[in-house]
C-alpha cells in the first residue's frame, strides 16, 4: 500500500549505520523508474519546509546490509538557482550519501554529463547509470561505456531501467564504490582554463587560512568553486571574510565555469559517441504535437478526449457501479442496521454513512478519479503533457499559470478531486493555489448534471448555455483577479520539451495506484465523515431547523424557496445531491409532483439556484484534498471564496433576471 | 589528441569566418578558403566532429559547436591582440600585419596572451577597426536582438544573457543556453507564446520573458 507520508526536513538528516545512496540526474531520465524498481512501495515523501518539491526516501537491504536510498528531484545542476535544483543539492549535502547514483541519459550525454561533472566537482563518490541505452540504439548512437568511464574516472553500467537491465550491476558496482577505497568514484574534475584555476586556489587558500569550517563537509576545492558561482546562501553561511573574498572580478567568473563545464561534458560525449542521431519516424510526427498548426488540432482533439472519456466513460461507470450498489449492497447494509438498531434516526444516520459514503467514495473514486490518474500519467509518461503546456502556456499565463495548468482544468470537467492532485505538475504555491481556486470554479460532471437536470430540463437549454457561460465568466475574472492579487510573479517558462516515450503500462499503473492512495486516505475518510454529520442531521430532523436562520440569505437575497437553502447544504456531500434532495424536500413541503421543479419554482429561481449549486462551496472530497494539498488554511480560503461568489452571482442573477 | 594544432586552428578559424557569411561553410568552402583538396579537408572536419568542435546542421553545413566557437574566437582574439602588438609596438604599418600575426597567433601560450593584453591596455579592436573577443570568447561590439524575435525556422548564436536576474542567467547555463552556444527556433507558440529552441540534442520551450533576456546575433 502506498502510505506517502511526509515529513518536514529539517528534523531528517542522515543518522543511521544504514548505507545511503542518492539517487542524481536531469528530468525524465528514468531516475524515478531506477527508484521504483530499487525500493519496494514504502516511500516517504520529505519536504524542506516551505518547498513544494520533495525528496523521496526509502529502505532497502542488499545482502543484510540496511540502505536508504534518496531520490533526488530531477535536475540540470546543482546550483541552488531554483527549488528543485535547491534541493538536490541540500540533499546531497544533508544526507552525504555513501554513493550517488547519477542516471544519465545516452540520447543526451552532452547536456547529462553536466550533472556528473558538476557532482565530481561537489565532492561525493559518483556512479554513473547511463540509461535509455535502447532509446540511444534506436537512434543509431553507440556510446563506449569503457570510454566513457576513463574519461571521466567513475564506473559507467549501462541500464535499461524500464526493462530492469543492468540493475544488478550497477547495485553491485554502487556497492563497490561506497565501500571501497578512497579514491574510488572520486572522477576526474574539470581543469578550468588558468584564470579560474588561479581565483579557485586563492579561495581555497584564503578559505584555508580562515579557519572558517566549512558547512556540510564541503571539500574547499568546492567550496571555492561554488563562491564562484555565486552560491549566495554559501557565502552567508561563511561569514564576513569569505563575504569580502567574493569579488565582482571573481563573481563574473560564473557563467565562464558552467561554459568550461559544458566544454568538457561536450567533448567526453563527443569521444564516447559513435554515429549520429538521426530523426525517427516517431520523433517526425512527435514535431506536429509542438507545431502550431497542427499541434492545436491535437491539442483540443486530446483536452477533448480527456473530457469526453471522464464525462462519458467516467458517467456511464459512476451509474453502473451506483446501480450495482443499490442493487447488491444497500439491500444486504439495509437489513443489516435495521436488524441491528432498528429504524431510528441512529439507524438512519448509519446508513447515510455506510451506505450513502461509501457509494459516495465509490462513485467518484473509481469512475473519475482512478481513470483520470491513468490519463494523466500516460500523458505524462508518453512526454506529450509538455507539448499541451507548450501550446496552451499564453492562455494561462494571463491566469499567472504555466501551461501545463491546462490538463488538470479540463480534468476537472470530470472531477475536481483528482484535478487538485493534478495540479502537482506545477511548480510553485502560488500556482498551485490559483489552478486549484480555478479548478474549483469548474463545474464537474456532477454540477453539469444538476444544470442539465434543473436548467436544461425545465426551463431550455438557451437558458442552460447561459448559465454555463456566466460560469466560465467567473472563472475568467478569477483567474485574473487571483493573478493580480495573491503575492509574487508569474515564473518564466523554461520546460524542457521531452521527445516521445512509448509509456510502460506496468510503471502508468504504478503511476496510477499511487496517487489513488492519496485519494482513498486523504478524501475518502471524508466523505464517510460528512456522510455521517449530514445523515445526523437529516435523520434528527435538525436540518429543518437550519431554514429559518439561512432564510434571510436563499429567501430574501437569492429569492428561493427555504427547503432550496437546505439542499445546498447537502450538496456539500455529493454535488448531485443538490437535485435529488430538492425533489425529495420539495415533495415533503409541497406534496407529490413536486419532481416537476416548475410546480414550485419560477424558470427564474432554477436558473439562480442552479448557478449557485454549480459555484458555492466544493464537495467535501474535493475540500478534503484541497486541505491536504494546499493546507487547510488556504483550502478554507478558497471553499469561502466560492460561498462569496455564489451569493454574488446568484444575487446578481435574481435581480437582474427579472428585469429583463 | 592526434590532431596538429595550428592546423585544427586554422580550420577553427577559417570554418567561424565562412559561418559569418550568409552561405555558411561547407567541406568546398572550406577547402578554397584554406587552399587544401576537398578530401582532406573532409577528413579533418570529422576529426573535428569527433572532438566536439564542428557539427553539420540540417542542410549538413558544417557549424561550430560552443566549444568549437569558443576556440576560434580564443583564435580570433589572440590573432588581433597581436596586430595591436606588431602595430603599437613593432610600428608595423596595419595593413601588413595581419599574415605577421596569422604566425604569431598559433605560438601563444595562456599566460602570454593575457600579459599581452594587460600591457596593450586591453584594447577593444584590432589596427582594422574589428572588435577583440573577450577571454571568455564573446564578441563585444556585435549587434544582438532578442531571441523572442525570432522566428519559427530561425537559427543563432547567443551573444549574451542579460543579467538582470543572475538567478535566471546561472540556471540557463546549467541548461548549455550559454554564449556561443547556436540555438534554433524550431516553433513558436500562437498568440504571442514561448518559443521552441533546440540546443545541441535538447529542446527548450522558453516563455517570452526569459526568450527576451537572451540576446542573440543579429
Amino acid at each position: 500500500m502506498a502510505t506517502a507520508c511526509t515529513t518536514e526536513l529539517s528534523t531528517r538528516r542522515r543518522s543511521t549505520s544504514a548505507l545511503v545512496v542518492a539517487l542524481a540526474g536531469n528530468p525524465n531520465v528514468g531516475k524515478s523508474t531506477l527508484f521504483n524498481r530499487l525500493t519496494g512501495s514504502a516511500v516517504e515523501t520529505a519536504n524542506y519546509p516551505g518547498m513544494t518539491v520533495g525528496l523521496n526516501i526509502a529502505s532497502a537491504t542488499w545482502r543484510g546490509q540496511e540502505v536508504q536510498l534518496v531520490d533526488l528531484p530531477g535536475t540540470y545542476g546543482l546550483d541552488p538557482v531554483s527549488e528543485d535544483q535547491w534541493v538536490a543539492r541540500h540533499g546531497l549535502l544533508d544526507w552525504r550519501p555513501d554513493v550517488v547514483v547519477a542516471v544519465v541519459d545516452a540520447t543526451n550525454l552532452a547536456r547529462n554529463l553536466y550533472l556528473v561533472l558538476q557532482l565530481v566537482d561537489l565532492g561525493p563518490r559518483v556512479v554513473i547509470a547511463l540509461n535509455l541505452i535502447d532509446e540511444a540504439r534506436r537512434q543509431s548512437l553507440r556510446i563506449d561505456p569503457h570510454a566513457l568511464s576513463q574519461a571521466l574516472g567513475l564506473p559507467v553500467i549501462p541500464t535499461v531501467a524500464r526493462r530492469g537491465e543492468g540493475i544488478d550491476e550497477l547495485i553491485e558496482a554502487a556497492a563497490a564504490v561506497a565501500t571501497g577505497g578512497d579514491g574510488l568514484g572520486r572522477g576526474r574534475a574539470v581543469r578550468y582554463s588558468a584564470r579560474i584555476e588561479t581565483q579557485v586556489a586563492e579561495l581555497e587558500a584564503e578559505l584555508a587560512d580562515d579557519d572558517e569550517t566549512l558547512p556540510d563537509g564541503l571539500p574547499p576545492r568546492a567550496a571555492a568553486l561554488a563562491l564562484l558561482e555565486g552560491d549566495e546562501e554559501l557565502v552567508t553561511a561563511l561569514g564576513p571574510t569569505a563575504r569580502a573574498a567574493v569579488t565582482a572580478e571573481r563573481a563574473a567568473l560564473a557563467v565562464s565555469i558552467a561554459a568550461a563545464r559544458h566544454a568538457a561534458a561536450t567533448a567526453v560525449a563527443e569521444a564516447c559517441t559513435e554515429g549520429r542521431a538521426h530523426m525517427s519516424g516517431a520523433d517526425r510526427w512527435w514535431r506536429a504535437t509542438t507545431s502550431p498548426l497542427t499541434g492545436l488540432p491535437i491539442l483540443l482533439g486530446v483536452l477533448a478526449a480527456v473530457f469526453a472519456f471522464l464525462f462519458f466513460v467516467g458517467g456511464w461507470l459512476s451509474s453502473l457501479l451506483t446501480s450495482l450498489w443499490t442493487a447488491t449492497a444497500s439491500p444486504l447494509l439495509a437489513s443489516a442496521v435495521h436488524g441491528l438498531f432498528g429504524y431510528g434516526a441512529f439507524a438512519g444516520t448509519l446508513l447515510w454513512g455506510l451506505d450513502g459514503g461509501i457509494l459516495a467514495a465509490l462513485a467518484v473514486g473509481i469512475p473519475y478519479i482512478l481513470t483520470f490518474y491513468f490519463v494523466l500519467a500516460l500523458l505524462e509518461d508518453s512526454g506529450y503533457m509538455n507539448a499541451a503546456a507548450f501550446l496552451a502556456d499564453r492562455v494561462m499565463h494571463s491566469f499567472g499559470l504555466h501551461g501545463r495548468a491546462v490538463i488538470p482544468l479540463m480534468a476537472a470537467a470530470g472531477c475536481n478531486v483528482p484535478a487538485i492532485m493534478g495540479t502537482r505538475v506545477l511548480a510553485t504555491r502560488r500556482e498551485r493555489t490559483i489552478a486549484c481556486a480555478l479548478v474549483v470554479l469548474v463545474p464537474c460532471s456532477a454540477r453539469t448534471a444538476v444544470i442539465l437536470g434543473s436548467v436544461s430540463l425545465f426551463v431550455g437549454w438557451q437558458w442552460a448555455l447561459l448559465v454555463f457561460g456566466v460560469l466560465g465568466l467567473v472563472g475568467l475574472v478569477a483567474g485574473l483577479a487571483l493573478n493580480r492579487v495573491l503575492p509574487g510573479e508569474p515564473e518564466g517558462l523554461v520546460m524542457e520539451m521531452f521527445p516521445f516515450r512509448r509509456p510502460s503500462l506496468r510503471l502508468v499503473a504504478v503511476k496510477t495506484w499511487k496517487r489513488f492512495g492519496t485519494f482513498l486516505w486523504a478524501a475518502a475518510p471524508i466523505m464517510l465523515i460528512g456522510s455521517f454529520a449530514l445523515g445526523a442531521l437529516y435523520e434528527t430532523g435538525l436540518i429543518w431547523h437550519l431554514e429559518y436562520p439561512l432564510n434571510p440569505v436563499v429567501v430574501g437575497w437569492l429569492g428561493l424557496p427555504a427547503v432550496a437553502g437546505l439542499t445546498l447544504l447537502l450538496a456539500v456531500l455529493r454535488k448531485e445531491l443538490a437535485l435529488q434532495m430538492l425533489v425529495v424536500f420539495a415533495a415533503a413541503r409541497f406534496g407529490a409532483g413536486a419532481h416537476d421543479l416548475r410546480s414550485f419554482m419560477t424558470p427564474h429561481q432554477i436558473v439562480v439556484y442552479a448557478l449557485v449549486a454549480a459555484i458555492f462551496i466544493p464537495c467535501v472530497a474535493t475540500i478534503a484534498m484541497l486541505g491536504r494539498e494546499l493546507g487547510w488554511r488556504r483550502a478554507g480560503a478558497i471553499s469561502a471564496g466560492t460561498v462569496v461568489t455564489a451569493l454574488v452571482v446568484g444575487g446578481a442573477a435574481a435581480h437582474l433576471l427579472p428585469l429583463l | 589528441m592526434a590532431v596538429k594544432s595550428e592546423s585544427r586552428e586554422e580550420y577553427l578559424e577559417a570554418i567561424f569566418k565562412l559561418t559569418q557569411q550568409p552561405a555558411g561553410a561547407t567541406v568546398g568552402r572550406v577547402a578554397e578558403e584554406l587552399g587544401l583538396a576537398a578530401p582532406s579537408v573532409s577528413q579533418m572536419v570529422g576529426r573535428l566532429a569527433h572532438e566536439g568542435l564542428v557539427e553539420r546542421d540540417d542542410a549538413s553545413r558544417i557549424v561550430l559547436t560552443a566549444a568549437g566557437r569558443r576556440e576560434a574566437l580564443h583564435l580570433i582574439r589572440r590573432h588581433r591582440l597581436s596586430e595591436r602588438f606588431l602595430t603599437d609596438y613593432l610600428d608595423l604599418p596595419w595593413d601588413r600585419v595581419h599574415d605577421e600575426a596569422c604566425k604569431f597567433e598559433h605560438v601563444l601560450s595562456d599566460e602570454v596572451e593575457e600579459r599581452l593584453a594587460t600591457q596593450l591596455g586591453n584594447p577593444q579592436t584590432c589596427p582594422h577597426g574589428r572588435a577583440i573577443p573577450t577571454p571568455d570568447g564573446e564578441l563585444a561590439d556585435e549587434p544582438a536582438r532578442p531571441l523572442a524575435e525570432l522566428c519559427a525556422g530561425q537559427r543563432s548564436t547567443i551573444s549574451f544573457v542579460s543579467d538582470e536576474r543572475p538567478d535566471l542567467l546561472r540556471y540557463l547555463s546549467s541548461l548549455g543556453l550559454l554564449p556561443q552556444t547556436t540555438v534554433a527556433v524550431e516553433d513558436v507558440a500562437p498568440f504571442g507564446g514561448p518559443l521552441l529552441v533546440r540546443v545541441g540534442r535538447a529542446r527548450y520551450a522558453l516563455g517570452r520573458e526569459v526568450a527576451g533576456k537572451i540576446f542573440v546575433r543579429a
